[in-house]
């Protein structure tokens, strides 16, 4: 039976390229080819299901290397006969980690380092956005495509409970970013924004962020910020969520702010609107594609600039509820039956000589 | 024109409106520019310089976490037998995993030693870097000869009480430096407060009070931070340069606790050039910032209380101040 096994640094379930490393095996298995998820870090609760990365058979016949981090999984890919494709899901510049996060940046550093050295060997490259593929093309990649991340839009039902104490004591715009709190999903921004919305336009608004830590110290400072800039009743940080707590947040806010300085495609967004919740978001990126027609795409997010958009959705029903029904059907596009379709007349295309 | 493009087109015309309107209030002055200004300072300021200071450090400390070998290897299972099966293999095996994980504890100590040593060498590197850059504008000898011209106020009877009070209930041992005068010390630790100095001139110190005969930058480089319940700030300000006090003053912010209470002993810049002369004023220049200059610096850490009080013949001042 022919093989087509994935390699991933690390794997776990609650993690974007985690989730569409499993929904990709079962894409391959479907399409009649043996498929296995080889990794160097498996999650306790997936060492069932996945292998280390040192039994990859030799005579696999193609291998395909999730792409997100510097690792020394991707020098066994390199190195093996079979045919090479790499699924990339962007890696954060240097820059925006250096300063914050010393193991990260070397990390990063090595994942840039080995995206450039693999442009000769990769056979071919499926990229999320049309962004991360012009990363590869400029590096020399000779075969890329773009076909978005696979994941689930949440169809849980919100937590009554967290729905509840959201709801309490709720007076301005509830203003909504999930996302690991970390230096280039620019959290700090959005605080400025949203104070610089309760003192211009009168809003008691309130900033909600869900997400993991990211590096220690960003959040360190980000809070700090918010102390110095007086908001310590006005921001929440409610950490990770479980998906019924997440549906909750969705269902409670009034907007979806996203300020993201890099993002290689931010599933959030189109969470976000698949629960009718509109969204304003910088475009810079890949946010920018992601967003698409479905929200209110700002060039610049100067506080004021930032401010004045929530007010304009905050206040506006009429452009709320287009914006609600434009990132809805936006939202559709990225439908998990639609990608998997994508997905699998792709490979199949592509795995046909083997 | 679908809903899809109809909207699109709305969307953009929505943002332009935005960010034109926007823009036109900021430059009209109708935004209050600080408030607009004032968070990207605030986050700029907390960017850390680069990962070669803390960074460095707890990346080594990160290497040392995960090169720690833990050979128990987990048992639980979904079934009771199989706990039970991997708990047999685990005991049987056990001398074979310690083993292992003995040897990979070892390379990883191994690794992060070197890490370490050149770490503490870089640090030193910096550390020489910024007294080279202390020294750079005056030759050394000229300088060291110049900063001994330069007479020691007698502050203790001026602010000995005033100190004393400041400095009650603070949450945490005080540190004076840069110390030059030895009854001050004394006069606060008779007013009840926990201090200590650090000289790093010979101050004829009794071993009745608590002195650390240390160069100052030195002594903060190996304290913890958070540790300090406050600091008096004096003989740097009249003697260092405004690198070297806006160095010490930030070395000392960042050892002092939530509520910490500060002082600093500032010479006024025209007294020190007309007891100084010509020369010395010339070739020191701009050493001695203003009494203003420090309570701008202090506000900007967010202090409160700022107070200037001067000394009855005016010719130098005490700024304190609670941090937040």
């Amino acid at each position: 039976m022919t093989s087509v096994h994935q390699l991933v640094p690390t794997i776990s379930p609650r993690d974007a390229v985690g989730n569409h490393t499993l929904a990709l095996r079962e894409v391959i298995r479907e399409l009649g080819f043996e498929s296995e998820i080889f990794s160097m870090f498996r999650h306790p609760d997936l060492m069932s299901e996945t292998h280390y990365v040192d039994r990859v058979p030799g005579d696999a016949d193609a291998l395909i290397y999730q792409l997100s981090i510097g690792s020394p999984v991707a020098e066994r890919w390199a190195r093996h006969p079979a045919l090479k494709i790499a699924n990339y899901h962007n890696i954060t510049p240097i820059s925006l980690v250096g300063k914050w996060d010393g193991l990260l940046a070397a990390e990063v550093q090595l994942g840039r380092d080995q995206m450039a050295r693999y442009a000769k060997v990769c056979d071919h490259a499926i990229c999320d956005s049309d962004f991360n593929k012009s990363e590869l093309d400029e590096l020399g990649y000779a075969s890329t495509e773009t076909i978005p991340v696979l994941f689930d839009l949440i169809q849980a039902t919100p937590d009554p409970h967290a729905l509840a104490k959201l709801s309490n004591n709720q007076r301005g715009t509830q203003i909504l970013f999930v996302g690991r709190v970390a230096p280039n999903k620019a959290h700090h921004d959005l605080i400025a924004a949203v104070r610089t919305l309760r003192e211009l336009h009168n809003d008691d608004a309130h900033l909600h962020f869900v997400g993991t830590d990211g590096p220690p110290g960003y959040r360190k400072v980000v809070e700090t910020i918010v102390t110095h800039a007086g908001m310590r009743e006005h921001v929440t940080f409610h950490g990770s969520v479980s998906q019924e707590e997440l549906v909750a947040h969705y269902s409670n806010a009034d907007v979806f702010c996203c300020l993201s300085d890099h993002e290689g495609f931010c599933v959030p967004v189109i969470e976000a609107m698949h629960h009718g919740l509109p969204v304003v978001a910088f475009d810079c990126t890949a946010v920018g594609e992601t967003v698409g027609d479905g929200g209110l795409l700002l060039t610049d997010k100067s506080p004021s600039i930032v401010a004045s958009a929530l007010h304009r959705v905050a206040t506006d029903s009429g452009l709320a509820q287009r914006l609600c029904n434009a990132g809805r059907r936006r939202a559709n596009l990225f439908d998990r039956k639609v990608t998997r379709e994508r997905f699998r007349q792709h490979l199949s295309m592509l795995l046909e000589s083997l | 024109m679908s809903d899809s493009q109809s909207d699109a087109s709305y969307f953009k015309e929505v943002v332009a409106e935005i960010e034109a309107e926007a823009r036109r209030r900021s430059s009209s002055g109708e935004y209050p520019r600080a408030l607009l200004r004032s968070l990207d300072e605030e986050f700029r300021r907390w960017v850390p310089d680069a990962s070669l200071e803390n960074g460095v450090e707890d990346t080594i400390r990160a290497i040392e976490a995960a090169a720690y070998v833990d050979p128990a290897v987990p048992v639980s299972s979904r079934t009771p037998m199989g706990r039970c099966v991997k708990w047999v293999v685990r005991r049987l095996t056990y001398f074979y995993h310690r083993h292992m994980a003995q040897q990979i504890t070892a390379l990883g100590i191994h690794i992060t030693r070197p890490l370490r040593l050149l770490d503490a060498s870089l640090k030193s590197v910096h550390r020489r870097l910024a007294a080279l850059e202390d020294r750079l504008d005056v030759d050394a000898a000229v300088r060291s000869e110049l900063v001994a011209g330069i007479p020691t106020f007698s502050s203790h009877e001026q602010f000995g009480e005033v100190l004393g009070a400041h400095f009650d209930k603070v949450p945490g041992r005080v540190l004076i430096g840069d110390l030059l005068e030895v009854q001050l010390l004394g006069t606060l630790r008779n007013e009840g407060v926990d201090i200590y100095g650090v000289a790093s001139t010979d101050t004829s110190a009794t071993e009745a009070v608590d002195v650390r005969h240390e160069n100052l930058f030195d002594h903060l480089g190996d304290l913890q931070n958070e540790s300090l319940g406050g600091f008096v700030l004096c003989g740097i300000p009249d003697r260092g340069s405004v690198n070297e006090q806006l160095r010490v003053f930030r070395l000392l912010l960042s050892k002092c606790k939530t509520g910490a209470a500060v002082a600093v002993i500032v010479v006024h810049p025209e007294t020190w050039a007309a007891q100084l002369g010509p020369v010395a004023a010339d070739l020191l220049h701009g050493r001695p910032m203003h009494a203003e200059t420090w309570s701008y610096l202090l506000a900007r850490e967010d202090a409160s209380e700022v107070t200037v009080i001067e000394a009855s013949d005016s010719s130098y001042c005490l700024v304190t101040a609670n941090l937040p």
